[in-house]
């Protein structure tokens, strides 16, 4: 094996192994929502391995996703190849996974974030996405503590 | 935040004292058209700086001299008219006010008698190197290229709502940190407005797109989403992000692709959900001082749909773009 390929098969490698380990949510559907990847982070907050979810139907795994909002998310992202924004305000969570630091956290549920990217395929088209999915709870609670304290203070305004 | 209350019944005059405020000085600015506006502004907490107009309707500048003296407040006040006669200056003196400033007011004045009355301090910094006002044919390249990418934002958005985009001429210039909140002005002056911002960056260039909403347009947006809910908060906000993720991300494909380039993009960050302009930009305060300031306003035909998009990219950013632009200025 030429030393070039050897470098770039342990660069490659090495990519892998961050996506596998980045403390980000990767997800990889096509236009029916059958998941076609699944990263570590989503499989250490769902409890679902990679063979347990390839090939399935994200609505199927995931009541909890509302079908019709997502899809109209989604929709943008394949047919114009738009990258979409969903964020805790409009909605909580997508993916409902409990709060998992049982010291620090305050809130039931993890807050998300997510991205929705296009996937283009080698024909130009975009068949498939890409989700990602960011852990938000403390910016939430933060967010949430701080407007909370607000009211307050208006309230001890308004009452002297 | 310290906060200054501008009360004149001319729009121009309000800018026109708003632009001589300190640059470096970091305030919320209020505006109030006459008299009665500024009572309430002030009964709300707004401006521990008042810069008073005298001649006004409903209620004048005398007046809220008088008023503010008989409620004992505590408001600093700086009156700024055009009439000069002798006798006017000693009445508002004797109502309390600090100064008397005639108009048209100059920054220098302002910023002396701010400092006089230790109500602002000037801040020995490094003057910023000064950039040279955009070039004509820079200016016209930039047209252009957002010409073509709103365009395409333009052709995106009708072909989600199915309804005909009717398309702004951009509007490209460097503006100073004060003049923002002027130039928002001038797209809301009454209504309130749901607004979200986000960043970008790619190869040295980075900035940040405003998204603008006007609240009266939410009820037809709603409409031509066929959304049958009730549109309450949530509703809203689902809107103003759709509308938002198809304006921002296709403009910036647009732009990206023309100057051969790739933008990432942050979390969307929502500025405020029916607040005035005024509100959403004073919470974060600006920490830069000049910006290329491209701005678009979109409208639906049939509909009465109003909203704004505002790219603004730092003065580092445009050293690359200038760069990259120049291509298209060659013969």
């Amino acid at each position: 094996m030429s030393k070039e390929l050897l470098s770039d098969m342990t660069e490659f490698h090495w990519m892998m192994d961050m996506l596998q380990t980045v403390d980000v949510g990767l997800v990889v559907l096509d236009r029916a929502f059958n998941i076609k990847l699944w990263n570590g982070f989503m499989e250490s907050h769902s409890g679902l391995l990679p063979s347990q979810v390839r090939e399935k139907c994200l609505f199927d795994l995931f009541p909890e996703i509302d079908q019709k909002w997502f899809s109209n998310k989604c929709r943008p992202v394949f047919d114009l190849k738009n990258r979409a924004f969903i964020i805790w305000e409009q909605r909580p969570y997508v993916f409902k996974f409990s709060n998992y630091r049982p010291l620090t956290g305050t809130e039931d549920n993890m807050y998300q974030n997510i991205t929705l990217s296009p996937l283009t395929s080698t024909t130009g088209k975009v068949d498939n996405i890409c989700m990602m999915i960011y852990d938000v709870t403390d910016v939430a609670a933060s967010k949430k503590m701080l407007e909370s304290a607000q009211v307050t203070l208006n309230e001890w305004h308004e009452r002297t | 935040m310290f906060s200054v209350l501008i009360c004149d019944d001319s729009q121009v005059a309000r800018k026109q004292v708003a632009k001589c405020l300190p640059q470096d000085w970091d305030v919320a600015v209020h505006f109030a058209r006459h008299g009665e506006e500024a009572v309430a502004a002030l009964a709300e907490g707004k401006g521990q700086l008042l810069l008073l107009d005298l001649n006004m309707p409903v209620m004048d500048g005398y007046q809220v001299l008088e008023h503010i003296q008989s409620h004992g407040l505590t408001t600093a006040v700086i009156v700024i008219s055009g009439d000069i006669q002798p006798e006017a200056h000693e009445r508002v003196k004797k109502l309390g006010a600090l100064e008397f400033i005639e108009k048209p007011i100059k920054p220098d004045v302002l910023s002396a008698l701010l400092s006089k009355h230790k109500l602002f301090a000037k801040q020995e910094v490094a003057p910023a190197p000064q950039l040279d006002r955009l070039d004509p044919n820079l200016r016209d390249c930039y047209q252009e290229i957002t010409n073509i990418a709103m365009g395409q934002a333009g052709d995106h958005l009708a072909r989600i709502l199915n309804v005909f985009v009717k398309l702004p001429i951009p509007n490209v210039n460097l503006i100073e940190a004060s003049e923002l909140t002027m130039m928002l002005q001038d797209i809301e002056d009454k209504e309130t407005v749901s607004g979200i911002c986000q960043g970008f960056v790619g190869a040295g260039v980075c900035g940040e797109a405003l998204f603008i909403l006007s609240d009266s347009s939410f009820s037809d947006v709603a409409q031509i989403l066929n959304i049958e809910d009730e549109v309450d908060d949530r509703v809203q906000l689902e809107l103003l992000m759709d509308a938002a993720n198809i304006l921002i991300g296709t403009c910036l494909n647009g732009l990206a692709t023309q100057l051969d380039m790739h933008f990432s993009q942050g979390h969307p960050v929502v500025l405020g959900q029916h607040r005035n302009i005024t509100e959403l930009i004073n919470t974060n305060r600006a920490r830069w001082r000049r910006t290329l300031a491209i701005e678009l306003s979109y409208g639906l035909e049939g509909y009465k749909v109003q909203c704004d998009l505002i790219l603004l990219l730092t003065e580092e950013s445009l050293k690359v773009l200038n760069h990259k632009l120049s291509h298209l200025l060659e013969d």
